[in-house]
């Protein structure tokens, strides 16, 4: 019976499988003691499972990976230094979690604290956190060429910043690891189960054939889940070490102090205009908060966001230089969007700032930057043309009559999915089941509901004779993960290219492909379909809002216009949109990860970090544009439009009503109170 | 640190335990009990994961001692369905997208439950209000409100 139910009935019922409700014989749960202090000479530890034992760093896997090994690699535990409050230094196992608690007062560590880099700013000023380091700066790329335009009747400049947000997943962190000979076997809440194989081989030197890594229910991901953690490793090795089964799963304050944020980046912007509202040339610096340690998403993400601020628009010279800078906070990671928001926020926000400039309608001055070609930015931005898109998109929004309330933004984007290398898909056939593994792990986003119906088109089977995998890298050999907008594109690409290969086969075989030559046989294929070029799309969205007198936004009403090829799923589309439009508000309104200057984390749970609740949900109108990709099933990137679009569009909403030009999210009622009625 | 011995109707049947005073409800139900169906998603009361009734009142249970609870009668999600069928409120979350990850499931499952009972016919506005204690970080709780709503409808068909 248990058999029967579909995961999804599974998850109604209580039954589901996460990392929590698995138990072991024999396991430990382990408890990570963390520095208080966000800089800091350790002097000495002693107790529990500590780094004079447990030496190495964290081999960065995962979106925005780049390897480097030096004293600005993340080590396992902090052993000389700590560089941010929440930093590992010891770990305690016990046979429950209240016993693993207690047991972290048997650590003694000896700190001499240092004065931390809180900021962006100070990070700039201030002497270098490592000896090894001239500045703080951890990356420096330029893109664009340089320019000048000596007569430019108008140059705006301004300034933004969007504060770091962390995840939050329902479901936090955790993985139970065993060990049993030589084999290492992991189950883990991951978006792929491939990049956590590819950190632990690495960073603990074990050979790949020992290390299976299998996905659990996963309750939530939004970039969080793809990448490596220290916690992972030192779980993974107290397993091998003790013998016994390990359990970990971080607590809620565990995730606010040590588990990577998003956002975190300034913006600075120069635009050059003609009175008549075009733009002639765009120049920026793009600042992002890194982190403690380089080596991941905070090194990469600057140059990311370089490359997409141009926007939709044809801004034929740019030149944007991409800094990553070091603090002492928990390094950046990817959330949902991981870069393309803070990109569209900058430039946006300076299309509204020239239209408020030169008195237009900020609809009329993106049209007239649109385009009416395919287009490739000086920054290297590639689109199809933005012109008809935005005024479909206007048209759809009813934005001409609508916006003479006086209280609606707009904002539009280009979406940079996470396109290559592409991804591996096996579909085996037997016992007249058709199963299916992807390279990328579903984590909550109803991969299994478009994948069975891609499967089902293909070979003219019904859904039920259909059985989508867990992540497991014993059943598959390679994979990517589930990240980037990526997985209705590279997945789909790839689940389609292995039913075709399994229905040449049978032709071959039997003469002419049938649904009972399929299921009456057994069937194994493997392969990994590269994917290479781009695949943008684009997006557009607005919104309209009220302000009360004590500056609380509340959200009306949110417009959503969108390219996502052939919608595999309406329902399920609508779902991820609304699920990401409600995170857009957040980021806008109330969500930040903050710290006070000493360096201590002032957001210590769920609410103060600011995740909305069910009161906040505004009116939703989504409408989709009508395409269909190069991709064999037609498909374009979804999950991050929202994250990106939301927040442009808020962000002008609020500018006004309020009549106070926006420069940050999330925006401060400080800023709003005491508006006149 | 002292243990007592507590028994607890969970479900309907009585799981007697010795306990740590500190140990929190949703532990026992989760380790002693061993129904995983009630989740952890914070440590600070503001998720909604581990909603259960408690004597018939939704609470969050990593709010409740263990200790607290001897004596009465407690809830959660697995006890729901009635066999093999769902209820009406498990069925509207599964056809009208009240579920991404399903990690807030549970909770949000119990709360709804506890709100239809006090009022049959709640607005949206009511039903807002009704999960506003439980957080949901996939869906933005559109298909939530549109679950409970469309639960209600067939609850009262029912009747
Ligand atoms: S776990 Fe009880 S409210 Fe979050
Ligand atoms: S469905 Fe994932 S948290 Fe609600």
């Amino acid at each position: 019976m248990e058999e029967e139910l579909t995961s999804t009935e599974k998850l109604v019922r209580g039954k589901g499988v996460y990392v929590d409700d698995i138990r072991l014989p024999g396991m430990l749960h382990m408890a990570v003691v963390r520095s208080p202090y966000a800089r800091a000479r350790i002097l000495s530890v002693s107790g529990g499972l500590n780094g004079n034992e447990l030496k190495g760093g964290v081999e960065s896997v995962g979106e925005g990976a780049a390897a480097a090994a030096s004293e600005t690699t993340e080590p396992i535990f902090g052993l000389k230094s700590a560089n941010y409050a929440g930093q590992p230094v010891a770990a305690v196992f016990a046979d429950d979690l209240y016993s693993a608690q207690d047991l972290m007062d048997s650590v003694d560590v000896e700190y001499e604290p240092l004065k931390p880099v809180m900021s962006i700013d100070e990070a700039l000023r201030a002497p270098p956190i490592y000896s090894s380091t001239k500045s703080n700066i951890m990356s420096e790329k330029w893109r664009g060429e340089e320019f000048e335009i000596a007569d430019a009747p108008l140059v705006l400049e301004d300034e933004f910043l969007n504060r770091r947000v962390a995840t939050n997943p329902i479901e936090p962190r955790g993985l139970v690891a065993s060990s049993e000979g030589s084999r290492l076997t992991i189950w883990i809440s991951t978006q792929s189960v491939h990049s956590i194989k590819e950190g632990i081989v690495g960073s603990l030197n074990l050979k790949p054939e020992n290390v299976r890594i299998i996905q659990a229910d996963t309750g939530g991901g939004f970039g969080l889940k793809g990448g490596m953690y220290t916690e992972y490793l030192i779980a993974a090795y107290a397993a091998m070490k003790y013998k016994r089964p390990v359990k970990w799963v971080e607590t809620r304050r565990e995730h606010m102090m040590a588990s990577r944020p998003g956002r975190g980046v300034k913006g600075k912007m120069k635009l050059f205009a003609d009175r008549s509202g075009r733009v002639l040339g765009l120049k920026g610096e793009v600042i992002v908060e890194g982190g403690a340690f380089s080596g991941g998403m905070g090194e990469f993400a600057s140059n990311f966001i370089a490359l997409q601020c141009t926007g939709p628009y044809l801004i034929q010279k740019a030149h944007v230089r991409a800094l990553s800078v070091y603090t002492n906070k928990v390094p950046l990671g990817p959330y949902r969007g991981a870069g393309r928001p803070e990109a569209a926020f900058f430039i946006e926000r300076m299309m509204d700032k020239l239209a408020d400039e030169l008195k237009m309608d900020p609809a009329d001055v993106r049209l007239l930057n649109a385009t009416t070609e395919p287009f490739k930015s000086p920054t290297g931005l590639e689109f199809d043309p933005s012109r008809p898109f935005i005024e479909k998109a206007l048209n759809e929004f009813n934005y001409r009559k609508r916006v003479a309330n006086g209280n609606a933004g707009i904002g539009f984007f280009v979406l940079v999915p996470a396109l290559q290398p592409g991804e591996t898909c096996r579909i085996a056939v037997r016992g007249k089941k058709v199963n299916v593994w992807l390279g990328g792990n579903s984590h909550g986003q109803g991969h299994d509901i478009f994948i069975k119906k891609l499967v089902s088109d293909e070979f003219g089977i019904g859904e039920d004779d259909i059985i989508v995998e867990r992540g497991d890298t014993d059943q598959l050999e390679d994979g990517v993960g589930a990240w980037g907008s990526r997985t209705a594109m590279v997945g789909g690409a790839a689940v389609v290219s292995v039913a075709r290969k399994i229905k040449d086969q049978i032709e071959k075989e039997f003469g002419e492909y049938t649904p009972e030559h399929l299921l009456s046989n057994e069937f194994d294929v493997y392969t990994f379909e590269r994917q290479k070029g781009s695949l943008t799309s684009l997006g557009g969205n607005m919104a309209s809002v009220d302000i009360d007198a004590l500056g609380t936004v509340n959200v009306k009403e949110i417009d959503c216009y969108y390219d996502v090829g052939r919608a595999l799923n309406i329902d399920m589309v609508r779902s991820q949109i609304i699920g990401g439009a409600i995170q857009g508000m957040g980021q806008t309104l109330t969500e930040e990860i903050a710290y006070g200057p000493d360096g201590q984390l002032l957001t210590g749970s769920i609410s103060d970090a600011g995740v909305l609740n069910a009161e906040s949900l505004p009116r939703f109108n989504i409408k989709l544009a009508d395409s269909y990709s190069r991709l064999p099933h037609g498909a374009k990137g979804l999950g991050e439009a929202p994250t990106i679009g939301v927040p442009c569009a808020l962000a002008r909403a609020i500018e006004k009503v309020s009549g106070r030009r926006i420069r940050e999210t999330p925006v401060k009622p400080e800023l709003l109170v005491g508006l006149e009625g | 640190m002292s243990k007592i011995n507590i028994t607890v109707e969970i479900n309907g049947q009585k799981k007697s335990a010795e306990v740590e005073g500190r140990m929190l409800l949703v532990h026992f139900i989760r380790e002693s009990a061993g129904l995983t169906g009630t989740h952890v998603g914070c440590d600070s009361t503001n998720c909604g994961a581990c909603a259960v009734l408690l004597d018939g009142r939704a609470v969050k249970s990593c709010t409740v001692l263990a200790a607290q609870a001897n004596g009465r009668k407690v809830v959660t999600v697995e006890s729901l369905s009635d066999g093999g069928k769902l209820h009406p409120i498990q069925s509207a979350f599964l056809e009208r997208h009240g579920l991404q990850c399903g990690y807030c499931t549970p909770g949000m499952l119990m709360s709804a439950y506890w709100l239809l009972s006090r009022n049959p016919s709640p607005t949206e506005e009511e039903i807002r209000k009704g999960i506003a204690g439980n957080l949901c970080r996939c869906t933005g709780y559109q298909g939530i409100v549109d679950s409970v709503k469309l639960a209600a409808e067939r609850m009262k068909e029912a009747k």
